[in-house]
């Protein structure tokens, strides 16, 4: 019995901290529609949505938790109601709750739902009853489809978002063919050889002179030319030729 | 042949070599537009050794000589002078064919051999029957991390009638390399460069380029 009372006491206390944080995740929530209304955006609510929906998780793990003894076993009933203003009650709740009278206790004891809202879902709770086997089958694959449909759709659309956002953000910084360009330049000369051929009409008189002075860059055009005739010329007589 | 490497081509600072230590040189290349070499030149310059001091600029006059041998194989040499300290030696160097095999091998892998020379270099070569296949301008900044180096240059052609101080540059970019000169057989170099190449990302996209598709 003790263990049992011990663990309930626990388990109270973490529910009530637990609900705290989500007290004032709600206050600051509030607050914030109340000064901010004009300038929030939609993402901010559903951020703070998504605190909420994290605490409320937390609050049922502990519920759920082996440790927890199982709490509908016990009964929480009121043993007096009086319509007077209650100071205890008042600072317990800072000042929202101010009596412990007979419109307020059916609201915050409650557990089960009120009756016109029981009778509704009694309603619905017996057509659901009502259909067959397949008739169920067939509502619960096309309620499946539209939610995988959307999901799609979602999806599709937020990547289609981010690759905009991404290609208006990237400007490109090289060329592929700039590189290309480059690289065949240096290791084969190519775009650089370019004056060879139309030189050669004018290059034989100065081919030696030419090829002395290649060295210091000026005649650069006309050596190439003039090397390239001599190569044909002078190919089968090569002085270093083994 | 002793050796001393020394300049933007494949230096490390004076190194006598008792003979010539062929290398190979590991590298990957890839392109900056201009406008947007600024911005590379500051992450460079953060990523990389020195950074209190301003980047290394140089200035290059490159020659590349060729000899056809009699068999129809060509061989060439490149002569590398520089245009803004004109007392620098020359340097001469032979760039292998790329090395193929490792497909997953992240850099071109080929094999290079280094020599400092004087001005006589060129008149020596022409005589032994190499001809002067091409020649290039190269003017732009050098980064060094660790035993990376990083070359960001302009290329500009060289005017026939007015010689290498009159240029005109090829395409709207800046050719980026990086490169590491190291004896064979050393493994880890092409993934220590993979690594930075990707921190350049996407900046400049440093790629192993396949030369040979190129010629084509």
């Amino acid at each position: 019995m003790d263990r049992e009372e011990k663990a309930l006491e626990e388990t109270v206390d973490s529910l009530t901290h637990k609900v705290a944080e989500l007290k004032t995740s709600l206050q600051t929530m509030i607050m914030r529609l109340e000064s901010e209304w004009e300038s929030i955006s939609w993402t901010q609510l559903i951020d703070n949505y998504v605190v909420f929906s994290a605490q409320i998780q937390n609050l049922m793990k502990i519920v759920k938790k082996d440790k927890t003894p199982a709490l509908r076993n016990r009964l929480l009933f009121p043993l007096l109601l009086s319509p007077d203003i209650d100071e205890e009650l008042m600072k317990l709740t800072e000042g929202r709750v101010q009596s412990f009278n007979h419109d307020m206790v059916p609201d915050y004891l409650r557990t089960k739902p009120e009756p016109e809202i029981e009778a509704k879902e009694n309603v619905i709770v017996g057509k659901a009853c009502n259909l067959s086997a397949d008739q169920s089958q067939k509502q619960m694959t096309s309620a499946n489809k539209i939610v995988n449909n959307m999901t799609d759709l979602v999806k599709n659309m937020r990547d289609e978002w981010e690759t905009e956002t991404n290609r208006q953000n990237q400007t490109q910084t090289s060329l592929m063919n700039d590189t290309t360009a480059l690289i065949a330049a240096i290791t084969f000369g190519k775009g650089l050889k370019a004056m060879a051929p139309s030189m050669k009409g004018s290059a034989p008189p100065v081919a030696p002179s030419a090829a002395q002075t290649s060295g210091s860059g000026r005649p650069t055009g006309k050596a190439p030319a003039t090397i390239k005739t001599n190569i044909k010329a002078a190919a089968n007589i090569h002085p270093y030729q083994r | 042949m002793d050796a001393v490497s020394v300049g933007a081509m494949g230096g490390v600072g004076a190194r006598r070599v008792p003979s010539m230590v062929a290398q190979q040189e590991y590298l990957l290349q890839g392109s900056i537009l201009d406008d947007s070499c600024e911005q590379l030149l500051h992450k460079l310059r953060g990523f990389c050794d020195n950074c209190d001091s301003s980047p290394e600029t140089f200035h290059d006059h490159e020659m590349v000589f060729t000899i056809r041998a009699p068999n129809g194989s060509n061989t060439s040499l490149r002569v590398r002078k520089s245009l803004d300290v004109p007392h620098n030696p020359y340097h001469l160097r032979y760039l292998g064919q790329q090395e193929l095999g490792d497909k997953n091998r992240a850099t071109i892998v080929r094999n290079c051999i280094d020599c400092s020379t004087s001005s006589d270099c060129v008149p020596f070569l022409q005589e032994m029957g190499f001809k002067l296949d091409y020649e290039f301008v190269l003017k732009g900044y050098m980064f060094r991390k660790g035993r990376m180096k990083v070359m960001v240059s302009k290329l500009f052609r060289v005017q026939p009638n007015a010689g290498p101080e009159a240029l005109d540059p090829i395409s709207q970019s800046y050719l980026v390399e990086l490169s590491v000169n190291a004896p064979s057989g050393q493994e880890g170099i092409a993934d220590e460069m993979k690594l930075f190449a990707d921190s350049l990302k996407p900046l400049v996209i440093l790629d192993k380029v396949d030369t040979r598709r190129l010629q084509m």
